[in-house]
């Protein structure tokens, strides 16, 4: 019972960290592109990294309700 | 006798307005040799556009590492991909190592797995996309972009540059004709060095050419 509980904190804290980390990488992303721009296609590149940061706080919300 | 239907008189319609093509084309304007997502070399780029770059300064070069240079991450973010399907052969040999968890975690830390691949996939690919090297008309320019919280941008006038040399070593470098570029400055200033650029001859070429031309201009 205890090591379930922990392994859930566990999961749900490192999910927790991996978005906080997600944030950084988007805001480097977004000034990155305020330095250069026009060098591809910054859509693809701004778009990939909002997809990954919503799916990550997707999965840490419904890991808090439903674990 | 009255009238059971009368025509309305025909309006006038005004004439379609047609824009000249050059505005079309003025609005709809795409770039003539635009940098794509992939692209690692191209001269003479249009839609290029840094900070602080002078209103009438022309990009003549713009450099990225070679894309064979992301090999190592691409052949280990497969593995990874991979990695999962050899589970049942590890559970094989110990089932179900923590009874206690319910699938419903199993399941969560699944998903969560592939979103640190393809995070750390998108990580190294922003490494390599945002390590630019430019060549201006006045200047070389050189950002770097790495480990996600390193960044630097480091430029130098074209008169400043004294000397520019490639080193290409080894099979694979000259197969894929990718070089190291040495651009070096006058005094103390730091010399440039673009790692693994595509068609390191022909970036040589263009930086004398332009070294030349500055000397010519100024002499």
């Amino acid at each position: 019972m205890q090591f379930g509980f922990f392994a859930k904190v566990g999961f749900l804290a490192l999910d927790f960290f991996f978005v906080l980390f997600l944030l950084v990488a988007a805001r480097q992303v977004y000034a990155m592109n305020a330095i250069i721009s026009g060098s591809g296609n910054p859509y693809v590149v701004k778009v990939s990294v909002l997809v990954l940061l919503v799916i990550a706080v997707s999965l840490f919300l419904t890991a808090l309700v439903i674990l | 006798m009255p009238d059971i239907f009368i025509a309305e008189p025909k309006a006038e319609t005004p004439a379609p307005l047609i824009a000249p093509k050059s505005l079309i084309s003025a609005i709809t304007e795409t770039p003539e040799n635009p940098v794509h997502l992939f692209s690692a070399f191209k001269k003479d780029p249009d839609g290029v556009d840094f900070k602080d770059k002078e209103g009438e300064e022309k990009i003549i070069l713009f450099i990225r590492r070679t894309f064979i240079s992301n090999f190592r991450w691409l052949f280990f973010g497969s593995l990874l991909l991979i990695l999962p399907l050899f589970l049942p052969l590890f559970l094989r040999f110990f089932p179900n190592p923590f009874p206690i968890l319910s699938n419903m975690f199993y399941l969560f830390l699944g998903i969560f797995y592939y979103l640190v691949v393809a995070t750390y996939w998108f990580i190294n690919f922003i490494g390599w996309y945002f390590n630019i090297a430019l060549v201006t008309d006045k200047r070389v320019i050189d950002i770097n972009f790495s480990n996600l919280v390193y960044k630097d941008v480091a430029a130098t006038k074209m008169n400043l540059v004294q000397d520019v040399s490639f080193s290409q070593i080894g099979a694979i470098r000259t197969f894929f004709d990718y070089g190291d570029v040495l651009v070096q400055t006058a005094g103390n200033l730091d010399n440039f060095i673009f790692e693994s650029a595509p068609q390191p001859e022909n970036i040589v070429h263009i930086v004398e050419d332009l070294i030349g031309k500055h000397n010519e201009l100024f002499s």
